[in-house]
């Protein structure tokens, strides 16, 4: 297997406030990998520097061996990316949205083809403005893969889905996975990283606090349930965690 | 090539939907032109001159949507793209900031064409306008005009750190430029010392230019005035492409 994200001793401060401190990540291909945290535990961060849309203070990062400053064009030919704030002109519409999108670049997927797969086709002609919010968030993955990628980076996955959305669509990840597609995603939904993320990285105010697999985040926790370990982990008291 | 066309045509959607430049660069422009037109008609220029007031102001008027465009809506558009993050989104896509910069350019010269074009057909269907100089002398200050005021437009908008800084400089530039160089109050009825502050203007000198090529009037002092105009376009045509804010 390939690494296809690696991270080493990454660490990021704004004016003196540590952000991210000391992070390693190596993300394999074909697999989900799953940036946890509260807010403001350093998700955003790690992602927009992993981007290179922000500078990291220390550390060396590549995305499939290339440097996301000095390679941008080369590298960003096949990695697609959602990010968790809005980005679009007033009024555009999702057809145009997408159209402009595709245009940018050389293998691009037919967009057509991905708004049926989402279940939104019918909405090509109206503006991005009057979807509602699970469709937008449907919207922003199929602009994230109409490139289609090698790695795809989703900043908070499924907000704003109802529960059959999120299941549609971690079926379809599911299937670009097996072909092969390298996930990295954030999300505050501990049913979908279980369902999805083959390994997980815990941040708690810029560190990792744990690092591994779903099943060994449960095993190492006093609690049998994700959601629970995971709360443990990234719970405020530090105390408690070390008497375990 | 294909990037280009797709981004031109959408963005050329999105700029016609938005109205402002209709009004900003076309119609503004056609308004004037029709008030000189009906208050001063025919008249000669003053007393015993061989050219019509509306001749001598017709280089003038051209250069109004090449002002709305290049210091208003270029550097408004691209400053307002980096603060709805949708530069911030184009970094992480293979597109560069020169191609950014460049649909939206385009779009400009085409308003300003439009308008070039519109005022040529009124002013000669009902104004009896001619153009007395050579065409491509003045095609060819018109160029140097919109590629210097574009330019301009280009750096505010390439590197002003947010939508409100970018819309007090695109301000502070545009109402001067607008009322003072000329471009809608008449350059020669201005008293002699506001003349020599416009003079100081850019536009200014690009519509002295243009006011010669379309008069046919000897064009002697013109190398200062296009000199300066191009090395001011290379520079902010360098900055804006070099110092790209994507966010």
């Amino acid at each position: 297997m390939n690494e296809i994200i690696s991270v080493k001793q990454f660490s990021k401060s704004y004016g003196g406030l540590t952000a991210v401190q000391d992070l390693d990540l190596s993300v394999m291909q074909g697999t989900v990998f799953g940036l946890l945290g509260e807010n403001g535990a350093g998700k955003s961060t790690t992602i927009e520097c992993i981007l290179g849309t922000r500078i990291p203070d220390t550390g060396t990062i590549s995305i499939m061996g290339m440097n996301p400053f000095q390679q941008r064009k080369q590298l960003f030919e096949n990695v697609g990316v959602q990010f968790q704030e809005a980005n679009y002109q007033d009024k555009v519409t999702v057809s145009e949205l997408c159209e402009v999108t595709q245009s940018l670049y050389k293998k691009a997927a037919d967009y057509r083809e991905l708004l049926k797969q989402f279940g939104i086709s019918e909405k090509a002609k109206s503006t991005v403005k009057e979807l509602s919010g699970g469709q937008r968030q449907k919207l922003f993955i199929v602009l994230a893969l109409i490139p289609q990628p090698k790695v795809v980076f989703l900043d908070e996955l499924t907000t704003g889905l109802d529960a059959k959305a999120r299941r549609e669509v971690w079926k379809i990840l599911s299937n670009l996975k097996e072909k092969g597609l390298t996930i990295f995603l954030t999300s505050h939904f501990m049913d979908e990283v279980e369902a999805l993320c083959d390994t997980i990285c815990i941040l708690k105010k810029g560190k990792t606090v744990f690092y591994g697999t779903v099943k060994e985040a449960v095993e190492s926790s006093p609690y049998k349930n994700f959601e629970d370990a995971y709360l443990w982990y990234s719970d405020e008291e530090t105390s408690e965690n070390e008497n375990v | 090539m294909r990037t280009f066309r797709t981004m031109l045509k959408n963005e050329m959607k999105l700029s016609i939907r938005d109205m402002n430049m209709i009004i900003f660069a076309i119609c503004i422009p056609l308004a004037v032109l029709i008030i000189l037109g009906i208050i001063y008609g025919n008249k000669p220029a003053y007393e015993g001159a061989e050219y019509t007031f509306l001749e001598q102001s017709f280089g003038a008027l051209t250069t109004i949507s090449i002002c709305a465009g290049g210091v208003m809506g270029l550097p408004l558009v691209i400053s307002d793209y980096r603060n709805r993050k949708i530069l911030k989104h184009f970094k992480v896509t293979p597109v560069s900031p020169a191609m950014i910069l460049a649909v939206q350019v385009v779009i400009y010269t085409i308003y300003s064409v439009v308008s070039l074009i519109l005022l040529y057909v009124v002013s000669v269907i009902f104004f009896g306008f001619h153009l007395n100089g050579s065409i491509p002398v003045f095609l060819g200050g018109y160029l140097l005009v919109m590629l210097s005021i574009f330019s301009i437009g280009m750096m505010i908008g390439g590197i002003a750190p947010n939508s409100q800084t970018a819309s007090v400089i695109a301000s502070l530039l545009y109402f001067p430029m607008l009322i003072f160089s000329g471009a809608t109050l008449p350059y020669e009825v201005m008293p002699n010392a506001l003349q020599k502050i416009a003079d100081i203007l850019p536009l200014t000198q690009g519509i002295k230019l243009l006011k010669a090529a379309a008069l046919g009037l000897p064009l002697d002092n013109v190398f200062v005035p296009i000199a300066v105009m191009a090395v001011l376009a290379a520079v902010c045509i360098g900055v804006s492409i070099r110092f790209f804010k994507w966010e």
